[in-house]
């Protein structure tokens, strides 16, 4: 006989988790005292948001499903920010936490929440177990609905009576999934279709978004565009999937992105999507997106079609199956050579790249810390200014090298998730970059870092704001800068000494010069070389903008430049 | 108005995701009844929808687990039921108290 927090951690171990974040507390107790020997390694957070991000930063840089342990009510309600987050970004996530007793749900009892109502949304797929006979295939639905498909999180509420109760345990079970008709790749019409629009094209371009990562299809993915020869650009989570040094890569594309990715787009005539949601960050004004465009999209998730333009093909399935069948078929063919638009349409992106070109210190600083970054090595972006800032000069070949909230846009994201991410890397070098306003969110994570003795990099870009809000105060609200000013930052250094963790700041002026005086790289060498945690403040002028930039509602040819 | 047939499997919270397809975009639910039919359920649901919206409910209905089939149809005449109001109201409502009784009780 076992109880079921033993069979609840069988079966996690039989789904090939061994590691798992989370907050212990009342009604999960049973689950926390099965652990000892069960040959999962638990992580304490000092949060369970920190617990959720944590496990977000270990399924997306591992690609296997992160698990996060909470108690009832306000624990589970405090996972509830990273759940949304797992659902807009495409991230295998179970979110295991404790209920109330059977016999109690319903009655307001203490830290109840409905937390399989208040999730709904949210999650691809949850359950409230009923009874521990419940528990093996309750497991193996939620980590099967987690990592198929288009990945995502999933729920399992357990009510503290069916961790505490005891059956015979035959073993976890197996879930096998109904067939929805919906699951159909691209078939011969459908290549054929393609190469037709393929051969009509004058300005045909590549939009490359996470889906084509998340499916494992970038090796196919660089062969594909390696032979169209198409001006190709990323979006945030697309980062990493196209070498920088492509000859058609024109950077990132969308509010943010490159001027010649942003125009290349809006002057399209077809526009190949390859996993990516085709969010407002990425579009634009919707009406005026690819406006000569017609649109053939690659996707898992047909939920994703159509959302903003009605696509020409939709070409439904697994991009590590879609992409070398529809490959496959244009080898045969001679397709046009588009070297002149691809000229046209890169122009003006290299001298974009080239560093000296920018007077901007905390590019200036980005890129010193970049180019001294071994090359597996993994960015973890918080949100804000410093995210896009790292987005645009983020220079790695790495699909899983640059890790971000990009659809939820989640502050306080980073330095949980660094550590979950050095957890499932201990050998690479992580480099968590965040802003001043981000990193007091999940602060408290500077105990978790201590504790473990992770040698994350922390990187705090500091300009005393709140500061992507502040940029649109100034451009958009008559400078009116409502709430944003964090002039009285507490001091960072002295707060990670008291954690333990050696800090130290760089000053604006430190960037001024090129190459960086040697003192300086001196400074960076040592931060990124130590095998201890790390911290390093990085004064940023406050009133610093992100150029270029699609204001909201605007169309992509409409980007605003510093010297505007 | 449109009228949406959907077949899904009746497990936890199938329904109330499909419920929140629609209200998560503003969407009035004038008329909604789910049954069961053999082995499956069925939910009809009437939203006053736009060509565009349709189509993002339908792939969003799709995209839940337990759907197993979405479709859009021409109004029906889809009326409703005619509720039962006889029974006793609950929560109970408050005895009547009398002026009296109050000034008495206040004294």
């Amino acid at each position: 006989m076992l109880r079921g927090a033993d069979i609840v951690l069988q079966c996690l171990r039989a789904e090939g988790v061994d590691l798992v974040f989370g907050y212990p507390g009342g009604a999960i107790m049973p689950l926390y005292d099965a652990l000892d020997g069960s040959g999962i390694r638990h992580i304490l957070t000092r949060h369970e948001q920190g617990a959720v991000f944590a496990a977000e930063g270990y399924a997306r840089t591992t690609g296997k499903v992160g698990v996060a342990i909470a108690t009832s009510g306000p624990g589970a309600t405090n996972l509830v920010t990273g759940i949304a987050d797992a659902k807009m970004d495409s991230v295998p996530l179970v979110c295991i936490t404790g209920q109330v007793r059977s016999n109690l749900i319903g009655t307001d009892a203490f830290q109840e929440t409905d937390v399989f109502g208040l999730t709904l949304s949210l999650t691809k797929w949850s359950c409230l177990a009923r009874s521990i006979e419940e528990i093996p295939e309750v497991i193996a639905q939620g980590f099967h609905w987690a990592r198929s498909g288009r990945p995502g999180p999933v729920v399992l509420d357990l009510p503290v009576d069916l961790l505490k109760a005891t059956m015979e345990f035959r073993g976890p079970a197996k879930f096998t999934p109904h067939a929805k008709p919906a699951d159909v790749h691209i078939g011969s019409s459908s290549c054929e279709t393609l190469i037709a629009l393929l051969e009509q094209a004058k300005k045909p371009v590549a939009l490359v978004g996470a889906g084509a990562k998340l499916s494992g299809a970038v090796p196919e993915l660089r062969r594909l565009l390696d032979d169209l020869n198409i001006p190709t650009f990323a979006t945030v989570h697309g980062l990493g999937a196209v070498p920088p040094e492509a000859p058609y890569y024109l950077g990132m594309v969308g509010m943010h992105g490159t001027r010649a990715a942003n125009m290349a787009l809006h002057e399209t005539d077809l526009l190949l999507v390859f996993g990516a949601r085709l969010d407002d960050r990425v579009t634009g004004d919707p009406s005026r997106f690819a406006p000569n465009a017609r649109i053939v999209h690659f996707e898992i998730d047909p939920a994703q079609l159509d959302r903003v333009r009605a696509c020409e093909l939709p070409v439904i399935g697994d991009l590590a199956e879609t992409i070398p069948a529809f490959h496959q078929a244009a080898s045969r063919v001679s397709l046009p050579n588009w070297s002149d638009w691809r000229a046209v349409a890169g122009g003006a992106e290299r001298a974009e790249l080239d560093p000296r070109g920018l007077a901007q210190p905390t590019i200036r600083f980005l890129d010193e810390l970049f180019s001294r970054l071994p090359a597996d090595s993994i960015i973890v972006a918080d949100v804000g200014q410093h995210q896009m800032w790292a987005a645009q000069r983020y220079r790695s070949s790495s699909p899983r090298g640059f890790i971000t909230s990009g659809g939820l846009g989640a502050m306080g994201f980073a330095l949980p998730a660094a550590v979950g991410v050095q957890l499932a890397k201990p050998d690479a070098t992580v480099l968590c970059v965040s802003g001043d306003g981000g990193f007091q969110m999940n602060i408290q994570e500077l105990a978790t870092v201590h504790r473990l003795g992770l040698p994350v990099k922390l990187v705090i870009v500091d300009n005393k704001y709140l500061g992507m809000v502040r940029q649109w105060q100034q451009l958009f609200y008559k400078r009116n800068y409502a709430e944003t000013d964090l002039s009285d930052n507490p001091d960072f250094v002295a707060i990670a000494k008291a954690y333990k963790i050696h800090a130290q700041r760089v000053s604006e002026e430190a960037m001024s010069e090129f190459p960086v005086a040697s003192a300086t790289a001196d400074v960076l060498d040592r931060f990124l070389q130590s095998r201890e945690p790390e911290l390093l403040v990085f004064d940023c002028q406050p009133e610093a903008n992100v150029f270029p930039m699609v204001p909201s509602g605007a169309a992509l040819s409409e980007m605003m430049f510093e010297k505007d | 108005m449109q009228v949406f047939h959907i077949r899904y499997r009746n497990t936890q919270g199938t329904l109330m995701r499909i419920l929140n397809a629609v209200s998560r975009r503003g969407l009035d639910l004038p008329y909604v009844q789910a049954e069961a039919l053999e082995h499956t359920h069925n939910v009809t649901l009437l939203l006053d929808v736009n060509p565009k919206q349709t189509g993002q409910l339908c792939r969003d209905w799709h995209a839940i687990v337990d759907v197993t089939d979405v479709r859009a149809g021409a109004p029906e005449d889809v009326t409703h039921a005619a509720a039962d109001w006889t029974a006793t109201p609950h929560p109970p409502s408050s005895a009547a108290i009398s002026d009296s009784t109050t000034r008495a009780a206040m004294a």
